[in-house]
């Protein structure tokens, strides 16, 4: 390349016209060019902020959706479960009405060709029984209805009953059941003894149903933790088949079985693990499943539990109720609507000389009230017209006018819910009786008001 | 093109040849735009060709020369005005081969129409780079005066040859640095 020439020009501090209007175009069209830009990019902004905004109400829509969706679903799964429940008490009511009548005919001169007979349909009747308090303990969890008690529970006595319970079983399949418990098993605990009595027979129980041969044991401990707190261990060891790896996450979960072909050779709903799971869940505690094909399975429960002191005696109660009941020929009245309930009523009783009167609904039971004066009324909830709530208001009322002494009422109702017992008592109930009915739960109950009675009146 | 080459290229022949001789270089010309360049501005490429044309003629130096001269002066503003590119870059093989992925990237987030040139390259050995260079535009001397000036900027003195080439109306070269061992 050439040099440049020598005569190259200084810059000058003056500029030539063409030079500054070159300039100045130039500039202008800089300025121009920036204008477009920047509307280029509020644009863009502007679109940027129209997407935001649609994505939010997208969202919102969505939120809102699933939020629809959720309540559907919830009173979906409600009303599900209160299906449930109130389908479990309209089977309930005739099934007691079956236990209840063989109950009542085993105390009858009957063949032994009959009694085998009876005992099948007891044990049917049984088995039915706990089918459906199966299926009502799911939809009661469902609906966080469970309710957890604390009682004085005695662990050795609980788990020898247990094992009592259980030994016939494992004896006519050829099997040993071993209890063993640790030395401080031996004391008394604040738990809920149906609860714990349930996840522990059910294990027992599965443990026998899927074991051939070999044993069944059943190992506690109480192991302390400090601050009075101890921990309850359970295992439930069988020497049965096994379940397959893959399978054990299932084992929880309602209405699973190991696979279908379960149900068919050993019956059960599949819902008894789950069930002791969800009790383990409450109870604070958890449960877990080991198992090896070929060896056997071992379920595993801990719960942490507070020891209680001893409750008071509680032997020879029912002693003493029937001797309360042998007393004198109380005047008892029945308001209930069911003809087997009352068939049963009047047959778990039949060993006693009773006066009892009969009635089929509320507004007659305060009629009969007022003819005759009753030692107790049994009162049944759910009748047609007046019901049994309305029922003891109306002779709470009467009592209050006629300056009449207070007679006990006791609620006979399958709602055996706290909140429901707390509800009667509330409104002029003295007791409550759940159905179906025990003999031995009648006779305490009906001693119990008695007893007051006898002290109100004595004899 | 964009009007940053033309702004520098004046800014050059003023540094050569002094405003009022590029003034009246520019007024031959009888430019479209009339020859108020602003970087920020597009212009057709034309334009370019005849200016660089119009100060070879009136400097009395070949066009090639001129471009080449010019690449040299485009690097060095972009040294001072983009140091971000050379940040972390040791030699000018990095460098070079940066130019495709990188700088062109930055380049077409700010002006999306921008019509660039590709540079391919290829480690021939651990001293010796193949780039190659393609193009609408003639300005073959124009990169020989980056890659210069790149080298130069880097320290190591290396051999730039060329292999020129054009196809379906683009223009190709193949440049092979070589650096001295």
């Amino acid at each position: 390349m050439n040099r440049p020439p020598a005569n190259v020009a200084p810059k000058s501090d003056t500029v030539t016209r063409r030079r500054y209007e070159r300039a100045t175009r130039a500039r202008q069209e800089a300025e121009s060019l920036l204008d477009s830009k920047s509307r280029e990019l509020w644009e863009a902004n502007q679109k940027l902020q129209q997407q935001a905004e649609n994505l939010e109400e997208l969202v919102n829509a969505r939120t809102q959706d699933l939020g629809v969706a959720l309540q559907a679903a919830r009173a979906a799964s409600t009303a599900k479960s209160t299906f449930l429940a109130s389908m479990s008490h309209e089977i309930r009511t005739p099934l007691n009405g079956v236990l209840g009548m063989a109950e009542a005919l085993m105390d009858t001169p009957i063949s032994a060709e009959q009694t085998k007979m009876l005992g099948i349909i007891a044990d049917s009747g049984q088995m039915l029984m706990s089918v459906l308090n199966d299926i009502l303990d799911i939809s009661k969890i469902e609906a966080g209805q469970m309710e957890i008690e604390k009682a004085p529970v005695h662990l050795a006595k609980l788990f020898a009953s247990l094992e009592q319970l259980y030994t016939p079983k494992a004896r006519e399949k050829n099997l040993e059941l071993a209890l063993r418990m640790g030395a401080q098993v031996d004391q008394w605990i604040l738990g809920d003894a149906t609860r714990l009595r349930q996840v522990v027979g059910n294990l027992v129980s599965n443990a026998i149903k899927f074991t051939t041969a070999g044993s069944v044991q059943i190992l506690v401990d109480l192991i302390q933790q400090g601050g009075g707190q101890f921990l309850l261990t359970i295992d439930v060891k069988d020497t049965g088949e096994g379940i397959p790896e893959d399978r054990l996450h299932r084992l929880f979960k309602p209405f699973s079985q190991v696979d279908s072909s379960i149900a068919r050779k050993y019956g059960g709903t599949g819902l008894g693990l789950s069930i002791s799971k969800q009790i383990c869940d409450l109870l604070g505690g958890t449960i877990s499943v080991h198992s090896t094909v070929g060896q056997g399975t071992q379920f595993s429960v801990t719960m942490p539990v507070h020891i209680s002191a001893k409750p008071k005696e509680t032997t020879k109660v029912l002693e003493g109720a029937i001797s309360i009941l042998n007393q004198q020929r109380w005047r008892i009245l029945l308001a209930e609507d069911n003809r087997t309930n009352q068939i049963v009523f009047q047959k778990l009783l039949g060993a006693y000389d009773l006066d009892i009167v009969v009635v089929d609904n509320g507004a007659k039971a305060v009629q009969a009230y007022q003819d005759g004066a009753f030692d107790a009324v049994f009162m049944d909830i759910n009748m047609p017209a007046v019901s049994g709530i309305e029922a003891t208001q109306s002779i709470r009322q009467l009592e209050k006018t006629h300056k009449t002494p207070r007679v006990p009422i006791c609620a006979l109702t399958a709602n055996t819910m706290k909140q429901q017992v707390e509800e009667y008592l509330s409104k002029g109930f003295d007791s409550h009786l759940g159905k179906p009915m025990k003999k031995a739960d009648l006779i305490a109950s009906m001693a119990d008001i008695l007893a007051d009675r006898g002290r109100q009146h004595p004899q | 093109m964009k009007g940053v080459v033309f702004v520098e290229l004046i800014a050059m022949a003023e540094s050569i040849a002094g405003e009022e001789l590029v003034d009246e270089i520019i007024d031959s010309c009888d430019l479209e735009s009339g020859g108020a360049f602003t970087a920020v501005g597009n212009y057709p490429c034309g334009e370019l060709m005849t200016l660089v044309q119009a100060f070879g003629q009136a400097l009395n130096a070949p066009v090639e020369d001129l471009q080449s001269k010019f690449g040299q002066w485009m690097f060095t503003k972009f040294i001072d005005g983009y140091p971000m590119f050379f940040a972390g870059k040791n030699d000018a093989f990095t460098m070079l081969e940066s130019i495709e992925n990188e700088v062109h990237v930055e380049v077409r987030k700010l002006y999306p129409e921008a019509e660039l040139p590709s540079f391919k390259t290829e480690r021939i050995s651990d001293s010796e780079l193949m780039m190659i260079y393609s193009s609408e535009r003639p300005l073959v001397a124009f990169c020989l005066g980056m890659i210069q000036a790149c080298v130069d900027h880097f320290g190591t003195p290396a051999t730039i040859t060329h292999k020129d080439r054009t196809e379906n109306g683009k223009y190709y070269s193949d440049f092979n640095i070589v650096m001295a061992q």
